[in-house]
């Protein structure tokens, strides 16, 4: 069974669907430049299903980072409605998607982004923290352990090397013991022998953890790790194909 | 409710070096202002007490007969200290001599304040005691040794008794100015007196009683005492105690007050800027906790709890450093400060405390609201616009902050908003001149060298942000300027009012047949002295046909305006052919030279209005029993303090010259010099000769202290100045280090970076540096004129000094705080950005 907020107000019944983890209806995003509004996004209809492997692939400037951040709940469509675990998450103030975040979603982004100031156990113990988890603490130790991190615990992000700050990364993205885990260019910063690392740490936690899993890359390699690429040109879904 | 997780990250923030600047602005702006506050009040305290040994206490009842017992069992009941003194004039004799005398008779508490200083020969520097003689002993100032013939360990006599004179008097601290001091000064014990039996009913004594202790018991006391004095009875405070001394103090008050108003204004803007620079710093922070599900409630919370405890440790750290700073400023100038530094109360650092939160809410939360905005996709597209604040709700609580801390500090409203609207006025009309500088700069830069054109390319890329830091550099360097030009003003203009040579002596009671020698006499001995004028007893007792008795009682204290005396009261009169010196007319015009016509009078300004007494007013004046007519024909403008014969009431030339009169003037006479005194006495015996030379002294003395605390408060704000200028660098310091880093990865050398970095903040100073000396001048202009009440005259050097200032000092002051930009590796800047 999903996990559901606590508050039902924005549930759609007739969409609940255990085995759907993602739903976009007619989703559009369109922003306003000088020249004009631009189209980014246009007609997206998807279905992911619960512990599947999505692979968002694109050129550069697709729109498949915008899609991956709408999905996410980071950013808001123009257009159309995206259900996360039957959550009607377009219906939502950023109140109520920050919660949906904390409860049900794990990010890992190209860049890391990690907080210079806290340690690498600091940073796996945020999330937790957030959410008052009185075992913040042991839970990300757990999980530095995991990744195999246990000696760099007390370092700082600074003093890490790239495939491990990632891997620091990785380990926060599961200790909010997500259901969904969207993944950015996780690779995109870090050389072939380190991203292949990173990726199959990536792939065996979300099987460890049974989590849903999406990332959005331009690595045909790692593209071809994932159950099924859907493939996004100027905006639209092009094609999807089920890779395993 | 994320208090733990607030807690965390405060002091991850504070470990990463994250919080220094902002911590760091806010514990300068709190010391700042508590080291001024604490300074300040310790200063006024010490001035207050100074000044009270001008009364030897610090209230003074003084009365022409005892008062009531009861009056004395109430200041006991309070908890006051209390002296009594009583002084009149008489004869003492020697063996061979006698001598006209101001006689005070001091009981054994005498003084309360300030210091009697005595030696065992006259004239000798002496040493401080702490009370007045014992009974039956008398000690007498250094001149009336000689003038009697007699040395220390002699018996004086006065009245019907002999006392031994036990010391030479050098000085007291209430030497008084009045005919108490008419005669050289003899000071015995109060139980000593009934044996003189010189003081009998009716004789012509002031009685003065002595208070002092703690301020409260001082007003309560005051309240109560008032009503129930006769009339001719007064309570004096330190204030009104001596003329010229409650000016100096209130002015000095204020512009202490003023120094502290405008470091309270550059920490704030120090504080907005580092504020600002902290928000913008944490933008990421924001996204990535909202990516992992803090939601804009929780932002809020977690940096409420960061910036309360913030304000906590920066008003604790801050008043404690504020306190070291003036303990250091303390003694460092303890040696040149001529009086004791009382310690401090607690209200500066209630003061510092509340200024810290203040400015915490006014400047530094602003930036701060707008983390809970930042959009979470952030973390992905760096490029999303950073949430605006809507603008007038930052200045708002700016403007209300500032506005509320500066009424708060000088419970003067007109005073607050001067200052405030000066700034403001002048930050409007300087925006618009710095963007047309920045503009035109630009169009000069086309044509420059490579470090000018990168230098003005970067000062135009960054156009808003440079004009925002020019008005700041110009606010700062706009607010030192006005300190400065104030404070040359203002001590200018108290030391003219009693310049160094200023009569210390006043000569009175001069025969007709005496006027001529005594100048001749005073002409010879090179001594500098006033106009001889005559002086005629007499008062008004009509005016346009009322009585003048009549009018008095009808005009109440409610409608009577103005601080002169009333019209029916008797005063001395004269008559002149010119305007005396330091008298300015400011209504009708003053007789011709050669005027010999019916009789006009010139009215003192606040006699006239507070009698309401105007041009063409027929004035009826009693003198020696006969009635004398005249018209009012100019009102005149003078100075009290300045120490010379000065008359409410001047007649037309040779008016009064039928009536019998005695004549007074006033000389400058070397501390060196006083037996001169002696000669002049001995052979004008009818003349006296009252000194005011320790009054102008200790005048002096207070203007010399008060100029000096002001010197002290504009270093301090100098140095709040300079620190404005480092956190408003700072704050552009990320950007500026990211751009000269890729320069310098292609290849610019150090050499062009540094020289663009000099040329930018020598530009950016020059620029503020004019922009100040404008709004400067603007806002001097309305704080002498309408605040400090001296005349404004143009500051043409300030045309000079203001862009110099400017350009000198942000130039340094920027060099060398972006000094990191070409000192730290490229690499490193690059890889953290």
């Amino acid at each position: 069974m999903s996990k559901t907020l606590t508050n039902l107000e924005n549930m759609d019944t007739e969409l609940i669907d255990d085995k759907i983890m993602i739903k976009t209806v007619a989703l559009g995003k369109t922003v306003d430049t000088s020249d004009g509004q631009l189209t980014i996004l246009k007609g997206i209809d998807l279905e992911i299903k619960k512990a599947e492997t999505v692979a968002i692939i694109g050129a550069s400037g697709s729109g498949k980072t915008t899609l991956l951040s709408i999905l996410a709940g980071l950013d808001v469509p123009s257009e159309g409605d995206i259900y996360l675990a039957g959550n009607k998450i377009t219906a939502m103030d950023e109140e109520q998607r920050a919660r949906v975040r904390g409860q049900m979603v794990g990010f890992v982004f190209q860049t890391f982004q990690l907080l210079g100031s806290l340690t690498a156990l600091e940073n796996v113990m945020l999330p937790a923290e957030l959410k008052k988890d009185p075992e913040a603490e042991q839970k990300a130790i757990e999980l530095l352990q995991r990744v195999g991190l246990d000696h760099r615990m007390k370092h700082y992000p600074k003093q890490l090397s790239g495939g491990e700050q990632q891997r620091v990364a990785i380990a926060r993205a599961f200790a909010s013991t997500a259901e969904l885990l969207f993944a950015d260019e996780p690779t995109g910063n870090l050389d072939t022998e380190t991203g292949k690392h990173v990726i199959d740490l990536i792939f065996d936690l979300n099987r460890e953890f049974d989590t849903t899993l999406v990332l959005v890359t331009h690595d045909n390699r790692l593209a071809s790790r994932c159950a099924r690429s859907i493939e996004i040109t100027s905006g639209k879904l092009s094609k999807q194909e089920t890779l395993i | 409710m994320h208090f733990s997780l607030g807690l965390k990250l405060l002091w991850r923030d504070w470990r990463s070096g994250e919080l220094t600047l902002l911590l760091f602005s806010l514990i300068m702006a709190v010391a700042t202002v508590t080291t001024i506050a604490l300074f300040v009040d310790r200063l006024q305290q010490a001035l207050m007490q100074e000044s009270a040994t001008f009364l030897a206490a610090d209230r003074v009842i003084r009365t022409a007969e005892p008062i009531a017992a009861h009056i004395l069992l109430k200041s006991d009941q309070l908890g006051l200290q209390r002296a009594e003194t009583i002084s009149f004039l008489s004869m003492v004799f020697s063996a061979e001599r006698a001598q006209f005398a101001s006689i005070k008779a001091v009981n054994e508490n005498y003084p309360l304040r300030g210091k009697l200083i005595v030696a065992a020969a006259a004239f000798e520097r002496g040493d401080i005691v702490e009370q007045g003689p014992k009974t039956g002993e008398v000690w007498v100032e250094s001149r009336l040794l000689p003038s009697l013939d007699i040395q220390v360990g002699d018996l004086l006599d006065i009245g019907a008794t002999s006392l031994l004179v036990t010391k030479a008097l050098i000085k007291e601290p209430d030497p008084g100015a009045g005919f108490d001091s008419a005669g050289p000064r003899v000071m015995m014990n109060l139980s000593d007196v009934p044996a003189t039996s010189v003081v009998q009913p009716g004789s012509l004594i002031n009685y003065r009683y002595l208070f002092a202790g703690d301020n409260s018991a001082l007003l309560e006391f005051s309240a109560w005492v008032k009503p129930l004095l006769s009339q001719g009875s007064r309570v004096i405070s330190v204030k009104d105690g001596v003329q010229g001394i409650g000016a100096a103090l209130a002015r000095a008050e204020r512009f202490l007050l003023l120094g502290g108003l405008l470091g309270v204004v550059l920490a704030g803007v120090a504080i907005a800027l580092s504020a600002k620079r902290y928000a913008r710093r944490h933008f990421d922070h924001v996204a990535i906790f909202k990516t992992l599900g803090a939601t804009p409630n929780a932002v809020d919370g977690l940096f409420l709890v960061i910036f309360s405890l913030l304000g906590l440790l920066a008003t604790v750290a801050g008043s404690g450093l504020g306190y070291c700073a003036q303990l250091a400023v303390v003694s460092i100038l303890g040696p040149y400060i001529p009086i004791e530094l009382p310690a401090p109360g607690v209200q500066p650092f209630l003061l510092g405390l509340i200024t810290g939160f203040v400015c915490l809410l006014s400047f530094a939360l602003p930036p701060i609201t707008r983390l809970r905005a930042i959009e979470p996709v952030r973390v992905i597209r760096r490029d999303v616009d950073e949430p605006e604040l809507k603008d007038w709700l930052g200045y708002a609580m700016g403007v209300c902050g500032t506005l509320g801390l500066m009424w708060w500090y000088s419970q003067d409203l007109e005073l607050a908003l001067t200052l405030f609207s000066g700034a403001a006025v002048a930050v409007i009309f300087l925006y618009l001149i710095a963007s047309l500088l920045l503009r035109t700069s630009r169009l000069v830069g086309m044509q420059a060298g490579s470090a000018w054109r990168l230098a003005l390319a970067g000062m135009h890329r960054r156009g808003q942000e440079n004009t925002v830091q020019i008005l700041v550099f110009g606010l700062a360097i706009m607010l030192v300027l006005i300190l400065a030009i104030v404070r040359t003003d203002l001590i200018d203009s108290w030391q003219s009012q009693i310049p160094d040579n200023a009569p210390n002596h006043f000569a009175i009671n001069i025969s007709p047949a005496d006027v001529a020698p005594i100048r001749e006499l005073l002409t010879e001995n090179q001594i500098q002295s006033e106009p001889i004028y005559p002086m005629i007893r007499g008062r008004i007792i009509k005016v346009n046909q009322q009585s003048a008795k009549t009018r008095d009682a009808n005009a109440s204290t409610d409608t009577r305006r103005g601080s002169g005396p009333r019209s029916g009261a008797t005063r001395n009169l004269t008559y002149a052919t010119l305007l005396p010196d330091a008298n300015e007319i400011v209504a009708g015009q003053w007789w011709p030279a050669s005027y010999r016509g019916p009789a006009l009078v010139s009215l003192e300004q606040e006699f006239a209005l507070s009698n309401g007494l105007k041009i063409g007013d027929e004035l009826v004046f009693n003198i020696q029993g006969r009635e004398v007519s005249a018209l009012v024909s100019n009102i005149r403008l003078l100075n009290w303090d300045n120490m010379r014969p000065n008359f409410y009431i001047i007649f037309s030339p040779d008016a009064l010259a039928e009536f019998s009169s005695t004549f007074m003037t006033s000389f400058y006479l070397a501390a060196d010099n006083k037996l001169f005194l002696n000669d002049i006495l001995r052979t004008y015996p009818t003349m006296t000769v009252i000194a005011v030379d320790a009054i102008i002294e200790q005048i002096q003395n207070i203007i010399q202290q008060v100029s000096m605390a002001i010197e002290l408060v504009l270093g301090l704000i100098l140095v709040t100045g300079a620190f404005v200028l480092l956190a408003s660098i700072q704050a552009s310091m990320d950007e500026r280090l990211q751009e000269h880093a890729i320069l310098r990865t292609l290849g610019a050398a150090r050499n062009l970076v540094m020289g663009s970095l000099i040329i930018e903040f020598c530009l950016l100073g020059l620029f503020a540096g004019l922009l100040a000396t404008i709004g400067a001048e603007i806002t001097v202009f309305a704080l002498e004129v309408k605040i400090f009440k001296l005349a404004y005259t143009p500051n043409l050097l300030l045309w000079l000094l203001g862009p110099m200032l400017g350009l000198v000092l942000v130039g340094i002051i920027g060099t060398v705080a972006t000094y990191k930009v070409v000192r730290v590796p490229p690499m490193i800047v690059l890889r953290e950005i």
